[in-house]
């Protein structure tokens, strides 16, 4: 029936709203805020050699990280109808512990035909600290640790690996719910995606999957090849710990349609939890690609042809393990991605906005209800986008390497024995320009019980870089309002017990402005 | 007497409007989802969903039986937290311009040629869009649109699709390729919603819905597609239709089980007592009184909006348990049910029924006006004036009117029911 013309137009859609759909059905079922509401997960569909057919624009720094997770489980193969493989392992497929990936064979007339993947952010995988994105230095720190494995064994749950995973797990009951969201997610996108196996045949839709690849790889090899050819460098830091400054450097270069980005003299990894694993560093690096491409461009395999990658053995953003990662997902993808645009901002001047706010703010806590009942929760709050060449940024709003909404302060306050006193704009910390930076927010919590509470956040002594003329944004800042009014300034990275009725503040940092801005 | 529409889909005074202006945004497709609920459900399917096409964009909503509500929308960047019916805009319109992309892929819009310089075919433009493609493809007919007042330029129109290649084909393409993200758009605002389109009739309204909804409905599974007689007026049909009502509602959290009773019983009282002073000072005769609830199990963060006949724990718990049953598939026995808000409505008598059922009369084989080609295979031309009660045809069809263009691809049965409404079905 389709026209040649429509062929490719009508395959992306309809693949793409298999994606759609497994994300509408976790986003609806989900039982955590942070999955229900914040939408901290991501959908995708492959083929039967697992190579992405078509990814839901949910999270992009889960774009290049979920072939990873299908790669990873290729090893527990012969698949069988109903299987189902989960794995979080940064270093075998994931991206940081709390991002848990089910991966599932479809099979169709008995015959393995391809592969859906959904990766969803827990609030709490174990580890040192509620909300498992401590301040630490080994991966084993973090949390637990699951390799590739079937949850799911032809149809059958592994019932043994589920109690594991759930007694190591500070909300055992919240996580079955996401995890049950999770494998109705993927049973609605074996369904749509059978129905089109039914509808076209087999061969039919291997052929189309095909064509979408090399469809994704022309429309990426256009918008590279309309970069002049050339080298060009950009470097930024990461903030330790300890306070000293880690760099990143990206020397990309650009030969016809295909582009080389070479990470050499950026920083060892580190003693720290700021560690990208290989996968974050391929997601940051595709998104910036990405970003150059039409908003429809199917989000598969092909784009990732024409782009090389150069990444030094053991270093910031290809760690080996035992490094802590979880920061290297929230905050290193970051900067990687700001570094990728600089380097590009210098290629396509008049294109590339400013640089965002940089951080995504990391928020965990978690403690006893006075009920007896446990509570954890992870959040990352917005700071401000940069100016662009056609507009000013966004204020208030997660940028680059996340999607995430924000969570509801009656929802908050609903779920967790928690107070917010203030989420508001914070004036005046998008940098200055022709078209000024978006601002950052404050956001103030206080905290009903005892709770624990760890704080990763970047951008606190470095600020987002201003392009064209424009200026750098201000920095953020954490602090503590005790309960006598005191104001306790508390580092980037903290991990901190606080006694009830004391307020956390987070500062987040505005996006850089863009453009000379016109005398005053 | 002047009457004001609201966003709630009924109609007060324009003192009670003037006293809460804020209810008044957005009733225009209020207006649009009332004349199409009221049609579907004299013609007996009461489960539609609205699909009207524009130059620009497509206006959407679902109703299940009765309007959908949203209780918070967003105007201008203004966060408004006021009961509305829940329309949302998805897709292209007739003036979408389709192009080919750097990977080499027919795409269409979001660019619009809008109204000015609008389609090719309107003798300004030169881009190809919708309309060109489906006046091309003889979907449109030149000399009958607007009632024959304005002549769509055919030759303008191939002029610009052969932009893109083979005008046919390209036309051909750039109709299946709305209709598909059409398609996309529109199952997943269901399924958000928490239904499947393939139980719902499909409305379609405004200049361009009756060209796509037959084939848009199929790819969705969906049983039929209505298109009312007049197509083009149906919102302002919706606001005479619109029985006068006035809605309070009461922020209320509490766990809905027998001990509370107390306080709900409380709540409801005053709840009455303040809408029925509300609509003495509307003048509202208050004929029929509708309780609804937001409700979620304990936990959750969405609300659904139930209906029930008297505000009990019991009642409101089965009320919300069956439709969390219904729309995501399960419910969770044991689980506490949380009430967020009570509303109340109190509705006048229904104005008399502008629409009249007219009685079948002979032949009953609907006249064609003109046999026609429709993207090279033979089809007919019927006049939308001459669709009596009772009529039926067979696709390929083409029914031209006034305010619209309706198309009946192959494969489907056209019938008129007693109301002149076009009722359109895949042939058995």
């Amino acid at each position: 029936m389709t026209t040649d013309l429509a062929r490719l137009s009508v395959w992306n859609a309809l693949l793409a709203s298999v994606a759609d759909e497994m994300g509408i059905t976790l986003g609806r079922t989900g039982h955590s805020p942070n999955i229900r509401e914040r939408r901290d997960y991501s959908c995708a569909v492959f083929d039967r050699d697992g190579a992405t057919v078509a990814q839901a624009a949910h999270i992009p720094v889960h774009l290049g990280a979920m072939p990873e997770a299908v790669r990873a489980v290729a090893a527990l193969a012969p698949w069988h109808p109903g299987d189902i493989a989960i794995v979080n392992d940064p270093y075998i497929g994931g991206t940081h512990l709390p991002d848990v990936s089910l991966v599932a064979p479809v099979f169709f007339g008995g015959e393995l035909v391809a592969f859906l993947s959904n990766r969803a952010h827990h609030a709490d995988i174990g580890g040192m600290a509620p909300g498992s994105m401590p301040v630490a230095t080994e991966l084993y720190q973090e949390g637990m640790i699951i390799p590739p494995l079937r949850l799911y064994d032809a149809g059958r749950l592994n019932e043994e690996l589920f109690a594991i995973i759930l007694r190591n797990v500070r909300t055992p009951e919240e996580r079955r719910g996401d995890f049950a969201a999770q494998i109705g997610s993927i049973r609605t996108g074996e369904r749509r995606l059978l129905d089109l196996f039914e509808r076209y045949g087999a061969d039919e839709v291997f052929e189309r999957m095909a064509d979408l690849q090399a469809y994704a790889e022309r429309l990426t090899r256009a918008a590279i090849a309309a970069i002049p050819d050339g080298a060009y460098e950009a470097e930024d830091v990461l903030e330790s710990p300890d306070g000293a400054l880690i760099p990143i450097r990206a020397r990309v270069t650009v030969e016809g349609s295909t582009i080389t980005v070479d990470f050499t003299g950026s920083a060892p990894a580190q003693a720290a939890s700021l560690n990208a694993v290989r996968a974050v560093t391929a997601s940051a690096v595709s998104y910036c690609v990405r970003c150059l491409l039409p908003d429809d461009a199917p989000s598969n395999e092909g784009g990732f042809r024409p782009i090389r990658l150069v990444l030094p053995p053991n270093s910031i953003v290809n760690a080996d393990p035992p490094h802590a990662v979880s920061a290297g997902n929230v905050e290193t993808s970051q900067r990687i991605g700001d570094v990728v645009f600089r380097a590009l901002a210098m290629a396509l001047p008049g294109r590339i906005p400013a640089a965002s706010s940089g951080s995504m703010n990391n928020f965990t806590f978690g403690g006893t209800r006075p009920d007896g009942s446990p509570f954890a929760y992870y959040e990352t709050i917005p700071g401000g986008s940069g100016g662009g060449p056609a507009h000013r940024g966004e204020s208030g709003i997660q940028t680059h390497m996340t999607n995430t909404a924000n969570t509801p302060v009656e929802a908050l306050e609903t779920v967790f024995p928690i107070r917010v006193h203030r989420f508001d704009l914070r004036d005046d910390s998008g940098g200055a320009g022709l078209h000024a930076g978006g601002d950052g927010v404050v956001k103030e919590v206080e905290f009903l019980v005892d709770a624990g509470i760890t704080v990763i956040s970047e951008r606190r002594q470095v600020q987002p870089y201003g392009l064209e003329g424009g200026s750098g944004a201000r920095t953020g800042a954490n602090s503590l309002v005790h309960p006598d009014g005191e104001v306790e300034p508390i580092p980037a990275k903290v991990e901190r017990r606080i006694a009830a009725g004391t307020r956390v503040r987070i500062e987040t940092p505005g996006g850089g402005g863009w453009g000379t801005p016109p005398e005053a | 007497e002047l009457r004001v529409m609201h966003s709630a889909a009924g109609v007060t005074t324009p003192t009670a409007a003037g006293d809460i202006p804020v209810s008044m945004v957005v009733s225009g497709p209020a207006g649009g989802v009332l004349g199409a609920l009221a049609v579907a459900r004299l013609a007996g399917f009461p489960e539609i969903i609205t699909f009207d096409m524009g130059g620009t964009s497509t206006d959407v909503a679902l109703c299940d039986g009765e309007p959908a509500y949203r209780t918070a929308t967003e105007i201008d960047g203004m966060a408004l937290h006021t009961p509305v019916v829940d329309v949302v805009t998805v897709g292209a319109g007739g003036g979408s311009i389709a192009r080919l992309d750097a990977g080499g892929a027919l795409v269409v819009g979001p660019e619009s040629a809008g109204a000015d310089p609008g389609p090719a075919c309107y003798g300004r433009g030169t881009l190809p869009t919708v309309s060109d493609a489906n006046l091309a493809l003889g979907r449109l007919r030149a000399g009958h649109f607007l009632g024959g007042e304005m002549v769509l330029d055919e030759a303008r129109a191939i002029d610009a699709l052969s932009r893109l290649g083979d005008p046919v084909d390209v036309a051909a393409a750039v109709v299946e390729v709305v209709n598909v993200s059409m398609a996309r758009a529109l199952r997943a605002v269901s399924l958000q919603r928490g239904f499947d389109p393939a139980r719902f009739t499909l409305v379609a309204f405004g200049g361009a819905g009756p060209l796509h909804a037959c084939d848009l409905a199929a790819s969705l599974g969906m049983p039929r597609v209505l298109v009312p007689r007049y197509p083009g007026v149906l919102s302002a049909l919706g606001m005479v239709t619109a029985p006068e009502s006035v809605e309070r509602s009461r922020s209320a959290l509490l766990v809905v089980k027998e001990e509370a009773t107390g306080e709900l019983t409380a709540t409801a009282d005053s709840l009455r007592r303040e809408l029925a002073v509300a609509a003495s000072a509307a003048g509202i005769d208050a004929a029929s009184i509708a309780w609804s609830a937001d409700a979620r199990y304990q936990g959750q963060a969405h609300e659904l909006r139930v209906a029930f006949e008297v505000p009990t724990p019991s009642s409101i718990a089965a009320a919300f348990e069956a439709a969390h049953d219904r729309q995501y598939g399960y419910r969770v026995d044991g689980r506490s049910v949380e009430l967020v808000n009570l509303r109340l409505r109190f509705s006048a008598p229904l104005p008399p029924s502008p629409l009249v059922a007219v009685a079948a009369g002979e032949p009953a084989r609907a006249p064609v006006a003109e046999p026609i080609t429709v993207a090279g295979e033979p089809a007919s031309r019927i006049e939308r004036e001459a669709l009596l009660t009772a009529h039926t045809f067979e696709g390929p069809a083409i029914v031209t009117q006034l305010d619209a263009t309706t198309v009946v691809p192959r494969g489907w049965r056209g019938r008129v029911d007693t109301y002149l409404n076009l009722i359109l079905e895949p042939a058995p």
